[in-house]
């Protein structure tokens, strides 16, 4: 019987020189985080042209001539912070609007405490969503704007079209919820076992670092181990270690969230699946998806795992809109704003999107008028 | 014929002299006491002073009680009762030993059913798989046999506050005991993928593939990581165990608070509850204001 063989000589050598690069690569690496790092995120200048509360609407300075008529608003999730689409400069969708002459304003929901744990669905849609859309709406002097929400905002957004979309010309979901019936994500599996009573009872607002926790658990092997192997074998790159303390600094900046947005979310939404249905209510009106007539483009990440494909794809055959497009972008939750490639064929696209929708008396003659079976609905995927 | 003393009366006799010598020279003790007190106070206040007169009040008082209880004591019919009852002073000790014996014994044997009942609970487990069924045994246990003494009817002024104290313990350890699980249960996908890893590492020794690179093992180890982690996290066990710690941290959390806010009630700071109100009461005021504003612009 022969005794199978052990490079062990070679293993030895490899792992010696491998030691001698990671005490080479420890030596530059102190030179790169001793020395000062450019790590400022959401750098893209803005003024404040409205506060309501905690709740602020910022008005992003032009960088070039504004090509579309209609502003757009953006509204992002109660979760982390808006700062994720302007993360730095030559990798920011604010960068990207801009540059594509869209005049853009975004909600900043700030850092709710302990007097905010009884705002709930309908403050934040019909209070604060309404009184920002208002002020847009009468500084252009427009009956519409455009809205485009993100993830939990993608939902906020979605109410908020069905409860006034007399005021809502066009309307952008990216990476959005909308059905949560579905197994594929962990985070719809978790929700179902969880008492969201007894969690807003007794901690009135659910704390962003609990939530944080809960999201690196989603992964544990690549979100709190592989990364930061990643990052200690490329932190002699200033430009890797600039990216990627950008980054920590978007993850962990972490609002709470309003008590009883949580129970709500997770209740009426993780649990019972009614907005999908047509019968959630908010603010005492019954959320009704046909009622959302104006065009809709629905993006998703195909690798999402916060919020999977099934989660967001039913939204487009459930709304009363003939002009409905589904977008699925080979990436995940956070790629879709982030990463290089996503840059070109994401904000891009939904620039474009807008200008074909902004003059409706010049295009809409051109146009042909949509088709008004759910068959012929546009479903884009990208590969 | 000479009437003989009888033994009683005897020791009668020589304890009324007792008595009385010893009357007698505790009287004059506190007298001579009292009159050294005088002395040593004459320069500095004035023997007629109040103080002075009432502490001589009470030296006089206790002399004289004495003498009555010595005077009692000679009496021939007090002192044979005085000494019958000593006599039945040992019965009374040993019924009352026997009775704290008793009660101990019965004690004693509760706490060896209890300790007999401790392996019951753990029966269905039987500690084979002692790593993996460690916390649920003793979370059995606990329930079964210890969380009850946190659940004694507590008596008096203090009850409500040891309540508390008892409900926040009680909660602190079934939190303690599940949170354990949920480590345990986190940690099983690195104990299993290491052991995946070996078991991969030993066919590519077979098959003569072992890579030179250690990096690649990290590789290999961090996928077969992830893949247990998923598993994991679609388990039944693990969901379950996920909303048990949950649950049972925001019981203690809240049972915590209680104490907590039984603390702070004491001080001048406001307690949760105070600024909860308050919250609420500027949130309904709020939504009034805005409200009406909105009805005013239209």
């Amino acid at each position: 019987m022969t005794q199978p063989k052990i490079p062990v000589d070679l293993i030895l050598s490899k792992l010696a020189e491998e030691a001698e690069k990671v005490q080479e690569r420890a030596q530059k690496a102190s030179d790169v985080l001793l020395e000062p790092l450019d790590t400022q995120i959401a750098a893209t200048p803005y003024e404040v042209v409205y506060q309501d509360d905690r709740v602020k609407l910022k008005h992003y300075l032009p960088i070039t001539a504004t090509k579309l008529k209609t502003p757009l608003l953006v509204v992002y999730a109660l979760i982390n912070r808006e700062t994720m689409l302007d993360l730095q400069p030559g990798r920011s969708v604010v960068e990207t609007f801009l540059a594509h002459g869209i005049d853009l304003y975004m909600i900043d929901w700030g850092y709710p405490t302990g007097k905010d744990k009884f705002l709930g669905f309908d403050d934040h849609i019909n209070g604060y969503m309404d009184t920002m859309v208002d002020f847009i709406r009468k500084k252009h002097n427009l009956e519409k704007i455009n809205l485009m929400g993100i993830c939990m905002g993608g939902t906020f957004c979605v109410i908020y079209s069905a409860l006034h979309s007399e005021k809502v010309k066009n309307l952008i979901t990216t990476v959005t919820p909308t059905n949560f019936d579905t197994d594929k994500g962990l985070l719809h599996v978790w929700m179902q076992g969880l008492d969201p009573d007894l969690l807003v009872d007794t901690y009135g607002n659910i704390s962003g670092d609990v939530m944080n926790f809960g999201f690196l658990l989603l992964n544990p092997a690549r979100l709190m181990l592989d990364k930061y192997v990643g990052f200690f074998e490329h932190m002699e790159n200033k430009s890797f270690v600039e990216n990627f303390v950008r980054m920590e600094k978007w993850i962990f900046d972490s609002p709470d969230l309003p008590g009883e947005v949580f129970r709500k979310f997770i209740k009426d939404c993780y649990q019972k699946n009614l907005l999908i249905q047509n019968k959630l209510e908010v603010g005492g009106r019954r959320v009704d998806l046909k009622k959302i007539s104006m065009p809709l483009i629905n993006f998703y990440g195909k690798y999402d795992h916060l919020v999977p494909p099934e989660a967001c794809e039913l939204l487009t055959q459930k709304v009363g809109t003939q002009d409905a497009t589904d977008v699925r972008l080979d990436t995940g939750h956070i790629g879709i704003y982030v990463s290089s490639k996503c840059q070109k064929e994401f904000a891009p696209k939904i620039a474009s999107w807008l200008m074909e929708r902004d003059e409706p008396k010049r295009k809409q003659s051109k146009r042909r008028a949509p088709a008004r079976k759910p068959a012929a609905r546009k479903r884009a995927r990208r590969k | 014929m000479k009437k003989e003393d009888s033994p009683d009366e005897g020791s009668q006799d020589i304890l009324a002299t007792w008595m009385k010598s010893t009357g007698d020279i505790w009287g004059n003790m506190l007298h001579a006491w009292s009159d050294m007190g005088s002395f040593l106070n004459t320069p500095q206040k004035s023997p007629n002073s109040e103080a002075e007169s009432s502490k001589r009040a009470t030296l006089d008082a206790a002399q004289k009680s004495f003498q009555l209880f010595s005077k009692l004591l000679l009496n021939p019919n007090v002192m044979e009762s005085l000494i019958k009852g000593a006599g039945a002073l040992p019965d009374i000790m040993v019924k009352f030993e026997q009775s704290s014996l008793n009660s101990f014994l019965q004690l004693q044997q509760k706490w060896l059913q209890r300790a007999n009942s401790l392996g019951k609970s753990t029966e269905a487990f039987k500690f084979e798989d002692l790593d993996e069924n460690a916390f649920r045994a003793w979370a059995d246990v606990y329930e079964q046999e210890f969380q009850k003494f946190f659940n004694i009817p507590q008596l008096g002024l203090t009850r409500f506050h040891q309540e508390k104290v008892n409900r926040a313990l009680d909660k602190y350890t079934i939190f303690q005991t599940t949170f354990g699980e949920f480590l345990r249960l986190l940690y099983l996908p690195i104990s299993h993928s290491l052991t995946a890893l070996q078991d991969r590492m030993g066919q590519m020794v077979e098959e003569e593939e072992l890579p030179e690179d250690a990096k690649i093992y990290y590789q290999m180890w961090i996928k077969i990581l992830e893949g247990h982690y998923m598993t994991l996290f679609q388990s039944p066990e693990y969901i379950q165990t996920l909303g048990k710690t949950l649950q049972s941290m925001s019981e203690f959390t809240m049972a915590r608070n209680e104490v907590l806010e039984d603390m702070l009630s004491a001080l001048p700071i406001p307690k949760q509850k105070d600024l909860d109100d308050l919250y609420h009461e500027l949130y309904i005021l709020k939504k009034r204001m805005k409200m009406l504003e909105k009805k005013a612009e239209e």
